[in-house]
């Protein structure tokens, strides 16, 4: 029978005994019960036993009227991942208080068009978490002690900015640092602007702790430093490297949504392959899944680059009208004019690349002033070797070609990543001829530790078979036309602070390509280099839960000699270790702009507003600096003219109006026919969203910002980053500039030398453990569930944890089952999982979607603190993941921790094997 | 009189679990017993956590070509309810639109429905229902024709749960068509799961209606019911993957 397969448990057979609730259930309830039925009523016995706000919400429903409650609703924006949602937030007034009840999606915004995800559904649960802060703290005991002074904001403001005014006094305002995370709107912009006006080069954002791989990528190769949006309506065929498409690539609803328009929103569905080191859903609903070995996401990229190459697959017109492919290269240089130009006593400059013409049988140029050959009518050659002015020249393909792509067969491919010859030919093939194809890549192949080579690779791929800036292709997305803030006003301390080269190596030749290096920041504070710091905020990040190998960051801070300050709403483990905590209200409490995520290509602006009132004594991050800004007052403070965050974003949307470009949402007024900027901000408030759609294809000097004007294989910007790096390094140490370079790419783990360090090729990885002691790889990933690290608080997404594997309220290691069998390990056990940095206990999974050299592990839970829900559930692997890193891009490095796993002593655990569950 | 039904694309269906969290927003459902549903690991105490919309997956195949198929399960609002045709007190019944409903203070706690119901779409509140964050329970409520109340009120221990195709927005779509004088018209109703599902992969609507979104996708060759050789007539259909 269905209801025993479906219910039956045989270790549980109590679960289905009456007797156990029935005598719960006392006499007087059930005369109760009843009467309640008798009368025909919706009674309540229980009513007395709910908090009063539930009494009010459970009074027996009047069938015709009665005070119904006013029911509003307020617009905002999402904030449980980066992608800038628009939401709708359903709030009731009873009795004069206003509580919010649902939150839907914004139809007016074209970037979720009235969709979320379940982690914009609970964002409620944010709200009312019951373990928020309720207020300004200043530590009372030792550092992580757990004791705590309430504060009112005067005070709590007043020390701070003591702190931070003595700090500058001493003439070292370099020594604060703000780390921060989810940044949205102006919030990014007002952090740099408070370290430039107190004087500090230090403003660390998380995204090398991210996926900040795919940014440099784009910088090397198109020009422009962030993410790429994506044409995902028209994609006719996807092959994804190490992104989770449907579960935590963003923005998340935009993908969720374009899924089910690739399936059955057009004639054609859509194909998708994932390649992958682990099957989660985005695998499980892919059409193919191809199973990768961690961190060799580059070596099968540039084995289907080979065979595209090979078997002249390519785009020709693409190659040669947007990419620097028939550039000719001689002697290790490209082969171009710089011409300076001046036109009403403006100077500019432009560039003439020289190219082979195959028709003419002459050389040509490419001009970066018109974007067109001189000739017009030039065929330029895309591979070969030509003669040019008695020197031997190649194309840029043809370098790319002898230099990289002519060893990476397939069959060598296959001996490193473990995908058949096949697989790689059969691939390359489908995806260079299927009409709108796109390769792309996220964290995955953008976070190892080759992954700045890697993720060009993959970036290449796409731009092989002309798919940028084309329907179903990536795009490059637009930004809003926002009012630029009056000018910083810095002193000399300011000045002299900002000068200092920053506390994380950015940009220099430790990690020449890292705008930041988060993960490395206790190291440079145990390390007092390049010099000790002395204060620390925290913006919406927790690095003592969030970074690899984490303990670092607790020695570290231990000996912060200045203050740890967080701006958390909620006590996260940093926090726990703050001695200040200036709590900001959460994200339907305060004004707030939002920028989407690069994904639609036109710009969207969505607005954050206060649906409730805030629940306690928390102030808006933006106005707690600009107050603490006062506080230190002279330039810093003068640097910060708005009253509140409110003032603050109508003055930055003025731009907006006075564009007179866009609508207010999907169907809403159009900004050029508004009387007046109050008019534009009262629209604004009512809808929430301001768009400026659509995106028009074929902007090239928007998409392709390098220097050529081109999409680049042989990177300018690498090869100008790495070169200026070692001009200064040949003048510092008296050595020649070629010996520099040398030093710079061994001090950064490279094996490329050459021409091959400026173009996509193939780094071997780097493990961190030895691979007789720790056999396994250990693939950490993010579930749909984890709402980027700040989920583990929230019931309803501990109750949806992991649907692939059926798991919740728990961390698990998943394992092969043919690894678990040599292993002696079976399904629910109790296991260890080792690495050369510490060893944690989970349950073992055992899941056919895990590769037999590796197990998986999900982010979200292991909390020392951060309240009820989230307090010692589950373990965090980042406690035993090394800190390995990238270091041409200062990128953590995800998949490169080896571990053992092994059997824990004990009981077996209390929970038997799981039981598939049949539907059909 | 409009015949309720649902379509759910699961080619569509990424298992994002959206209409999971939105419909336990929605109806006021409750966590389980929050020390239970903590304690519970995988679905060991599945009786503890109350789902009126679940995610199901069912893994198959080995290294390395395994096959996860997820498909998300409400109510089937079947036209010959198992459920209805077991409880002895008639708290379970089906009304005149077709959706099979609960009668809250009817219910006896028997479980007897629970036990009819192939699909396992019935929770039984074994503890008093813990609401996480109270302050967030929505008071949308709603009362049949004997006046008794079923939607999103909240409930208590020892009776059974279930989806009710959001029978409040059904009822509030009804009477703003009749404030504006106009017949209801397909899309008027969507469900809290419809509503919010990112990839539309669910779709709600009248099956009387032949125009009806749902009517046309119900004709789809791919379309498909649960456990359809029981004679049960599910409400719900399935458009299956590939």
């Amino acid at each position: 029978m269905f209801c025993y397969r479906i219910y039956y448990d045989k270790n549980y057979p109590h679960l289905y005994l009456a007797t156990d609730w029935m005598w719960a259930f006392t006499r007087r309830d059930f005369i109760k019960v009843a009467g309640a039925a008798t009368a025909g009523t919706a009674a309540y016995l229980t009513l007395k036993r709910y908090p009063p706000v539930l009494r009010a919400a459970a009074q027996p429903p009047t069938p015709n009227g009665g005070s119904a409650p006013k029911v509003t609703t307020v617009p905002g924006v999402c904030i449980q991942c980066p992608a800038g949602c628009g939401i709708l937030v359903r709030t009731v007034e009873e009795n004069g208080v206003r509580r919010a009840i649902k939150i839907e999606g914004n139809p007016a915004n074209p970037n979720n068009l009235g969709k979320i995800c379940p982690k914009g559904q609970i964002g409620l649960q944010i709200l009312y978490d019951p373990d928020r802060i309720k207020g300004p703290m200043k530590r009372a005991g030792k550092r992580g002690e757990g004791k705590w002074t309430q504060i009112s904001w005067d005070q709590a403001i007043s020390e701070v900015a003591d702190h931070l005014r003595k700090l500058r006094e001493r003439g070292e305002p370099h020594k604060l640092a703000i780390l921060s995370g989810r940044l949205r709107g102006q919030s990014g912009g007002l952090n740099g602007r408070f370290l430039t006006a107190y004087g500090s080069p230090n403003d660390v954002g998380h995204s090398s702790i991210c996926a900040d791989g795919t940014p440099q990528a784009h910088y090397a190769a198109m020009g422009f430093k962030s993410y790429s949006g994506f044409d995902w309506d028209n994609t006719k065929y996807l092959i994804s490297f190490g992104g989770s498409f449907v579960e935590a690539w963003r923005p998340t609803t935009r993908l969720l949504r374009a899924y089910g328009t690739m399936r059955r929103g057009t004639p054609v569905r859509a194909k998708i392959v994932s390649v992958d080191a682990r099957m989660g859903i985005t695998a499980a609903k892919a059409d193919e899944w191809v199973s990768i070995k961690p961190q060799t996401d580059g070596a099968m990229a540039l084995a289907m680059a080979h065979v595209i190459v090979r078997d002249k697959l390519y785009d020709e017109k693409f190659l040669r009208e947007h990419t620097d492919a028939p550039s000719l290269v001689a002697e290790g240089k490209l082969l171009v004019k710089n011409v300076e130009e001046e036109k009403d006593g403006k100077k500019t400059t432009y560039s003439l690349y020289t190219v082979w013409d195959e028709a003419a049988q002459k050389t040509a140029v490419w001009s970066t002033k018109t974007l067109a050959y001189d000739p017009p009518a030039t065929k330029s050659a895309l591979m070969g070797e030509y003669t040019v002015e008695g020197k031997k020249a190649h194309t840029v393909l043809q370098l790319w070609w002898d230099e990289v792509l002519k060893e990476a067969t397939p069959e060598w491919a296959e001996k490193i990543t473990g995908v058949s010859v096949e697989t790689i030919e059969r691939l390359a093939r489908e995806l260079a001829t299927t009409k709108s194809a796109v390769a792309a890549g996220e964290r995955g192949v953008s976070m190892q530790t080759n992954a700045v080579y890697s993720r060009i690779a993959v970036l290449a791929l796409s731009a092989l078979i002309g798919s940028i800036d084309t329907p179903g292709g990536i795009t490059v997305q637009k930004g809003p036309p926002l009012k630029a803030w009056p000018a910083v006003k810095q002193d000399d301390i300011a000045k002299k602070g900002v000068a200092q080269p920053r506390v994380d190596y950015a940009g220099t030749e430790t990690y020449p390509m890292a705008g930041k290096v988060y993960q490395d920041i206790p190291d440079r504070i145990l390390e007092g280099k390049p010099y000790e710091l002395d204060t620390i905020f925290h913006h919406y990040t927790n690095p003592l839960f969030s970074t690899p190998d984490p303990e670092r960051f607790y020695r570290a801070y231990e000996k912060l000699p200045g203050l740890i300050v967080t701006f958390s709403p909620y006590m996260d483990e940093t926090s726990a270790y703050a001695d200040y905590i200036l709590p900001d209200h959460t994200f339907l409490e305060r004004w707030q702009d939002d920028t989407i995520y690069p994904s639609v290509g036109f710009p969207i602006q969505g607005l954050r507003e206060p649906a409730v009132q805030p629940l306690f004594d928390t102030k808006n991050v933006w106005e707690t600096l600009i107050l603490l800004a006062k506080a230190i007052g002279g330039t810093v403070g003068e640097s910060f003219p708005w009253k509140d965050a409110e003032d603050l974003l109508k003055s930055t949307y003025q731009g907006i109006y006075d564009s007179k470009k866009g609508i207010m949402g999907l169907g809403g007024k159009k900004v050029a026919d508004m009387k007046s900027f109050d008019e534009f901000w009262s629209e604004f408030v009512k809808t929430g969203v301001w768009t400026d759609p659509p995106y028009t294809f074929g902007e090239w000097k928007r998409v392709l910002a390098t220097g050529s004007g081109r999409f680049e294989f042989l990177s300018g910007n690498l090869e100008h980053k790495l070169e200026d790096l070692a001009k200064k390094k040949a003048q510092k140490e008296n050595i020649s500039e070629h010996d520099a370079l040398e030093k710079i790419a061994e001090g950064l783990q490279l094996q490329a030398r050459g021409e091959a360090l400026f173009l996509p090729h193939w780094e071997p990885p780097r493990y961190a453990g030895d691979e007789a002691r720790y056999p396994l790889h250990l693939v950490t990933y993010k579930l749909m569930a984890h709402a980027e690290g700040r989920g583990a608080n929230t019931p309803f997404l501990q109750e949806n944890l992991g649907p692939h594997v059926r798991e919740k309220w728990d961390t698990w290691v998943e394992i092969n089952p043919v690894t678990a069998h040599h292993l002696g390990i079976a399904n629910g056990d109790p296991v260890w999982v080792e690495s050369q940095v510490g060893k944690l206990q989970t349950r073992a999974v055992l899941f056919e979607g895990a590769r037999p050299d590796t197990v998986n592990m999900p982010f979200e839970l292991g909390h020392r603190v951060y309240g009820r829900w989230a307090k010692g559930r589950g373990v965090n692997p980042n406690e035993i993941m090394a800190n390995v890193n990238d270091r041409l891009g200062g990128l953590e490095a995800f998949s490169a921790t080896r571990v053992k796993v092994y059997r824990a002593e004990g009981p077996p655990p209390a929970r038997p094997a799981m039981e598939v569950r049949s539907h059909a | 009189m409009p015949k309720w039904g649902m379509v759910i694309d699961l080619d569509k269906c990424t298992a994002c679990q959206a209409c999971v969290v939105a419909c336990k927003q929605e109806n006021n459902v409750p966590s389980g017993h929050l020390d239970d549903a903590a304690k519970a690991r995988g679905e060991v105490h599945r009786d503890h956590d109350i789902f009126w919309m679940r995610v199901l997956t069912q893994a198959k195949g080995e290294y390395p070509k395994p096959e996860i198929e997820f498909l998300p399960r409400p109510c089937q609002h079947c036209e010959k309810p198992p459920c209805v045709s077991v409880c002895p007190v008639e708290a379970t019944y089906r009304n005149e639109e077709g959706l099979v409903l609960q009668r809250y203070d009817r219910c006896i706690g028997c479980r007897y429905c629970m036990v009819a119901c192939p699909y396992g779409v019935r929770n039984f509140n074994w503890h008093e229902p813990e609401y996480p964050m109270p302050q967030a329970l929505s008071p949308a409520a709603s009362v049949d024709s004997d006046g008794n109340g079923r939607g999103p009120q909240p409930r208590v221990r020892g009776i059974v749960e279930k989806c009710t195709f959001c029978i409040q927005r059904i009822e509030e779509a009804k009477r703003k068509a009749q404030a504006e004088g106009r017949p209801l018209k397909d899309g008027d109703v969507q469900t809290a799961c419809m509503q919010t599902c990112p990839p539309t992969a669910i779709v709600f609507g009248d099956l009387d209606d032949p125009n009806s979104r749902v009517s046309k996708l119900r004709t789809d060759r791919r379309a498909f019911r649960l456990l359809e050789d029981l004679g049960t007539n599910p409400r719900v259909t399935y458009l299956s993957e590939g």
